[in-house]
């Protein structure tokens, strides 16, 4: 009796176990970086980030990465001068890393860590806040990160020369949709 | 009596197993609701433990999970020394360009008097030297623009492209009033009134200045 009980238990249970995972897709992004000179305020803006969360056991991982050249100044060659500043051909990606409890989908705002791997350093930001707007099933992710050109060794590039601001705060804006 | 024992021990542990089973499924179900509600059962990471390396975890995703391939992820040193070699000779190109400017300015302001009745005067020849000064410093902007190594695949966009235009404006033009000067000047040295084509020369000059300022300009400020 007892175990027929545990193999209808058993067969009941793994279709439940077969979904262990869930993982959200990103949708549609807009990053954009500022950077601010005496003579220019300019943006550059990239949609072409590809991002992947995995949960499991309460926890998601995400893993954001968007090709450096993919940023749009509007400016040709201010985009040019931003690659070779930030040695985009020897790495051509930006990557970040963020572990999220599953629960904060439900959020109005999130705090997090976030890994930042660029120009072929990494830097750690801590309590970075997104906004998170739930769109039906999808969530929009709104939100600043606080990033500076010395983060990642960056030497600022000089207009008349005058070099630009430290700070280049990147401006996130991301639709997640479960997969 | 042993073996009543044994069968209700026996039946003890596989209540005990399914309902730990049972409990175990329904809360990794609820877990993995997508639309989870403020309700589930999930637990939220106290701040301080969320990961700085969460790439540490065998079941973050990878750059293969969103399609890049290890080529796409690889840089390439040569490019980027193309990409260093343009910036510094183009670095080069705007501090020359900008010295360009005094001389230039110079020139242009000395422009007026140095005409003049008389068939040699100081202001004419300080005129010259300066203007040959610019014609130099010129010369060496331009190379720098011109030699610097052009990445395949880019479209110039923005105010470069402006930039770029008026160099077919002052680049002739900067070849040109020179010309037109030595004209003017051996006609001015020979007491002649400067006339025909050299006549030419003061428009010109004025032409090319302005060209040279708008493309200055043009890369400076955003308008």
């Amino acid at each position: 009796m007892n175990k027929k009980l545990l193999v209808i238990v058993l067969l009941m249970a793994l279709p439940i176990f077969a979904y262990g995972d869930s993982q959200w897709i990103l949708e549609q992004s807009t990053l954009t970086y500022h950077v601010s000179h005496p003579l220019h305020q300019s943006e550059g803006v990239s949609h072409a980030a590809k991002g992947k969360g995995v949960c499991h056991d309460g926890q998601c991982d995400f893993l954001i990465a968007v090709p450096v050249k993919s940023f749009d100044s509007g400016d040709s060659n201010r985009d040019l001068h931003m690659l070779q500043v930030t040695r985009g051909a020897q790495f051509p990606l930006v990557t970040v890393r963020t572990r999220l409890p599953e629960s904060s989908a439900t959020s109005a705002t999130i705090h997090a860590d976030l890994e930042i791997q660029f120009a072929g350093q990494t830097s750690q930001y801590k309590d970075v806040v997104f906004q998170l707007l739930t769109q039906g099933k999808e969530i929009r992710i709104l939100g600043t990160i606080p990033a500076t050109l010395t983060d990642f060794k960056i030497d600022p590039p000089t207009l008349l020369t005058m070099p630009v601001k430290n700070e280049i705060p990147i401006r996130v804006e991301m639709t997640w949709r479960p997969q | 009596m042993l073996r009543n024992s044994l069968q209700n021990w026996r039946s003890s542990v596989f209540t005990l197993f399914v309902f730990l089973f049972v409990s175990s499924a329904c809360l990794t179900a609820q877990t993995n609701t997508q639309d989870a509600s403020p309700q589930n059962n999930a637990q939220p990471a106290p701040q301080e433990n969320l990961p700085n390396a969460p790439s540490s975890s065998s079941k973050a995703p990878s750059l293969s999970d969103l399609g890049i391939s290890p080529e796409q992820t690889q840089g390439s040193a040569r490019e980027q020394a193309l990409l260093d070699k343009r910036t510094h000779m183009l670095k080069i190109h705007q501090r020359m360009g900008l010295i360009t400017t005094i001389p230039l300015i110079a020139t242009v302001v000395l422009g007026p008097g140095a005409g003049g009745k008389s068939t040699s005067t100081a202001s004419r020849d300080l005129h010259v030297a300066l203007g040959a000064v610019t014609g130099d410093l010129y010369a060496i902007t331009a190379y720098y623009a011109i030699r610097a190594p052009r990445v395949p695949g880019t479209e110039s966009r923005g105010p470069i492209r402006f930039h770029k235009a008026m160099a077919w404006i002052h680049g002739p033009g900067m070849i040109l009033t020179p010309i037109l000067g030595a004209m003017a000047f051996n006609q001015k040295s020979n007491g002649e009134k400067v006339h025909g084509i050299a006549a030419a020369h003061g428009p010109v000059a004025i032409v090319t200045a302005g060209a040279f300022a708008a493309a200055l300009v043009s890369v400076s400020f955003k308008f």
